[in-house]
């Protein structure tokens, strides 16, 4: 059972529940002492050990409910009959008194009719002997369920990926569970023209869409985790104005879990000494151990402002997507980098960190794009920048630009780059361009870049949480 | 912690009732949290919003096994000094005065310098002792012999430094004093850590514990609980303040009312002799349910649907 528990925490982790050996080991140990048999304590118990979130606590009960489901749809004829709900493990007294209900309730009892066929052909009766048959008529799910796990497991149906490959495992699991003896006897019963034929064609579909059921489900458990890390994969690496229109709430999920990640990383509170001044009380109480002799001075300590960071970003067509992510992600991590205030600008510049206090993130970067969208003018914008914002650059900020530097030919004004340069901590550039293309055309890439600490090309979502992390580094050690 | 020695945690139907005579009401979840913790010898963490009951379980278990409650408020710059252990300097002080004169007996007929050292290293560090130690929470709860119940409340609220000096006694239930070495844990005590998920916990310090979620607890659970809290109030009078409250939780407010809110209502409604709920006594009352003005306003409009909704039940 052991095997069972760690494909199931396998699942867990292709959904992006963290979970250690530790833990797993711990589940184990929650295993042993609650058993199997009551599967409300299980669920809980397994919760504790292997969910430490809300959020992953959902995707445990939901995956919970999935694994654990052993039971088969009832593929009785009409599943109104109540008898049919019978407890597995009931002796074979019980499964005979369910097949007589059957029986009972079936007028012409088909059965009999398959039976009588059989008496006449040894084939058609062993067939009908072996367990196959005889779940399938008795209505045994809970056994057949059994069987069909066995089954799964042998063809190896935890691997599969692609939803092209269910008919193949679908065919390899009814050839291990017999089924092509069922199809002869179809095609014997075919030829002699017996009345037998359509009951055990009944029985033949039953299985089939008993074993597509099935590995339908298994798919869906073992499959979507692992197409959705290859999803995020892919969109990671994909240029950001290149995706799709429905895959943007994707990469916004995408953006808020990098970001979480980020934060987790970076929100560790720096403490620094600050040196030159005595914190006197912990220092005398330490040295009362040495007779009042102080050898361990304590120094008093301050925590580290958090950084200010402006983002700047152009909001024309050519760029709008990036600024997009850009601000997404600036703003997902609220929780590290508390001041940041955000300007766009295409022909001019305007503050726009209020719309993301009035606004959720996705709404305001909407309506910051209708409202200062336009044709580009850096210079413009530049000088625009500096009367809202030049007065607060100090040593503690950053300012990140977001921009292609294509100034349609207009006035660069270096010289307000030039100030921002020497005032701020860093002035970072991200341009969605690719290098090479720097400085061609109308772009002033070139000569802005004399006056940036750092200049990077920008366009996934994989270079763009680079830099953000990077942004955290070196804002947060002094 | 033997486990012959606690019948009362033998199973999860057990700790249920237990818990019950002691008028802590529970759901299956938490039982079984109790449980494992017990028989895994594993420490809980207890999340959830405030005012589910979070510290009241470990009040309530160390009520059941009849062990003393050994309880630790953290908060920011909380250290060892505070937590683990101190040295009792005074004491030190004071004994090395006193020593002083004994010093010159001691030493009477050493020769030279080397020989008085000689003489001084004979009795060891006994300056650093286990009888110097002053034993904090954490400490202390190591040193019971028959086990306590150590509840590390609001480990939120504390640092980043401290969460990692927990890890030692959470995964091997030893702590480490560098003067005189390791401590190991007499008896293995339980322990609670809870928190207001007002910062993410480190994943070292989660992966060491069960991890329990507390959320708001179901119509049914609420009012057993007041129930058992509120004995005297009115059965219908019970059910519709529970509904009412419910239904509060379902509107967008600051803080939402907990469990120890709806008590404090029910005992305050029970007080005004009330016996069926109206707009009137609600609206005197609110206070006792919100704690912030903002959601006090924006409760007022939406009162008389919340009443009638209550009251439909």
């Amino acid at each position: 059972m052991h095997s069972k528990l760690l494909s199931f925490i396998q699942i867990l982790r292709s959904r992006d529940v963290r979970i250690s050996p530790a833990e797993t080991l711990d589940a184990m140990d929650i295993v042993a002492v609650l058993g199997f048999s009551n599967r409300s304590f299980l669920h809980d118990g397994l919760s504790m050990a292997l969910a430490k979130t809300p959020q992953e606590k959902a995707t445990f009960s939901q995956c919970f409910e999935h694994f654990f489901k052993q039971e088969l749809l009832d593929f009785s004829r009409d599943s109104d009959a109540p008898s049919e709900r019978q407890p597995p493990d009931k002796d074979s007294v019980a499964a005979g008194e369910i097949s007589d209900d059957d029986i009972a309730s079936r007028p012409e009892s088909a059965d009999a009719v398959l039976e009588n066929a059989a008496q006449q052909d040894a084939q058609l009766q062993a067939l009908l002997d072996g367990n196959l048959m005889q779940n399938l008529m008795q209505n045994n799910r809970n056994e057949l369920s059994l069987v069909l796990n066995q089954a799964g497991e042998r063809v190896g149906l935890a691997q599969i990926q692609m939803f092209t490959q269910k008919g193949q495992y679908t065919r390899k699991i009814l050839d291990e569970l017999g089924e092509e003896h069922i199809r002869q006897a179809v095609i014997e019963l075919e030829k002699n023209n017996s009345p037998a034929l359509s009951q055990l064609q009944r029985y033949r579909d039953i299985l089939r869409e008993q074993v597509r059921d099935y590995v339908e489900r298994e798919y869906l458990l073992h499959a979507e985790g692992k197409n959705k890390q290859f999803m995020d994969e892919i969109l990671s690496k994909t240029r950001l104005n290149n995706l799709e229109h429905h895959y943007l709430h994707k990469v916004h999920d995408l953006v808020r879990k990098m970001a979480k990640k980020l934060a987790a990383k970076h929100s560790r509170k720096r403490r620094v000494s600050k040196r030159g001044q005595l914190n006197m009380s912990k220092t005398i109480r330490a040295g009362i151990a040495n007779d009042g002799i102080m050898f361990k001075t304590y120094w008093k300590q301050v925590r580290k402002d958090k950084p200010q960071i402006l983002a700047v970003c152009d909001v024309s067509g050519s760029v709008a997507a990036y600024a997009k992510f850009l601000l997404l992600f600036l703003y997902s991590l609220q929780d590290v980098l508390p001041k940041v205030r955000s300007f766009a600008f295409s022909s001019h510049l305007g503050e726009v960190s209020d719309y993301f206090v009035d606004y959720p993130v996705e709404k305001a970067i909407e309506l910051i794009n209708w409202k200062y969208g336009g044709a580009t003018d850096y210079g413009n914008s530049l000088m625009d920048f500096a009367s809202l914002a030049l007065d607060d650059i100090n040593s503690n900020t950053t300012v990140i630009i977001l921009g292609d530097a294509r100034n349609n030919n207009g006035d660069p004004k270096l010289e307000i780059m030039q100030s921002i340069y020497q005032r701020a901590k860093q002035v970072i550039w991200l341009n969605p361009e690719s290098r090479k293309a720097w400085g061609t055309g109308d772009s002033d890439m070139l000569r802005y870049q004399s006056a940036c600490h750092f200049t990077a090309e920008c366009n996934n979502l994989r270079q763009l949480e680079r830099i953000v992390d990077q942004l955290l580094k070196s804002t947060s050690v002094a | 912690m033997n486990t012959k020695d606690f019948p009362q945690l033998d199973s999860i139907e057990k700790i249920e009732q237990g818990f019950e005579s002691f008028g802590y009401i529970c759901s299956t979840q938490i039982a079984t949290a109790v449980f494992l913790a017990f028989h895994l010898r594993k420490p809980i963490l207890v999340e959830g919003p405030p005012g589910v009951g979070k510290t009241e379980l470990a009040k309530t278990t160390s009520e059941l096994l009849s062990l003393p409650l050994i309880r630790l408020q953290c908060y920011e710059g909380l250290d060892e000094a505070k937590a683990l252990y101190e040295w009792k300097y005074g004491k030190q002080l004071l004994y090395t005065q006193v020593l002083k004169e004994k010093l010159g007996d001691l030493l009477q007929g050493a020769q030279g310098l080397a020989e008085s050292v000689e003489r001084l290293h004979q009795f060891g560090d006994i300056f650093y002792s286990p009888d110097f130690l002053e034993p904090r929470p954490l400490l202390k709860a190591m040193q019971q012999d028959k086990g306590a119940v150590l509840l590390i409340d609001e480990v939120d609220k504390s640092d980043y430094e401290f969460e990692s000096l927990l890890l030692e006694l959470l995964s091997d239930y030893q702590i480490s004093i560098p003067e005189i070495g390791t401590v190991k844990a007499k008896t293995t005590p339980m322990v609670f850590l809870t928190s207001n998920n007002t910062r993410d916990l480190s994943d070292a310090l989660k992966r060491r514990c069960l991890h329990l979620y507390i959320p708001f607890p179901t119509l049914e659970l609420e009012e057993r609980i007041i129930r058992s809290r509120v004995p005297d109030i009115d059965e219908v009078l019970r059910s519709q303040l529970v509904q009412f409250v419910h239904s509060l939780r379902q509107l967008d407010l600051k803080k939402n009312p907990a469990i120890s809110e709806t008590i404090d209502w029910a005992r305050s409604l029970l007080l005004l002799h009330a016996n069926k709920l109206d707009e009137d006594l609600i609206r005197t009352t609110l206070n006792v349910l919100l704690k912030f003005e903002d959601d006090i306003s924006a409760t007022e409009p939406e009162l008389r649907s919340l009443i009638s909704e209550a009251t439909a039940q």
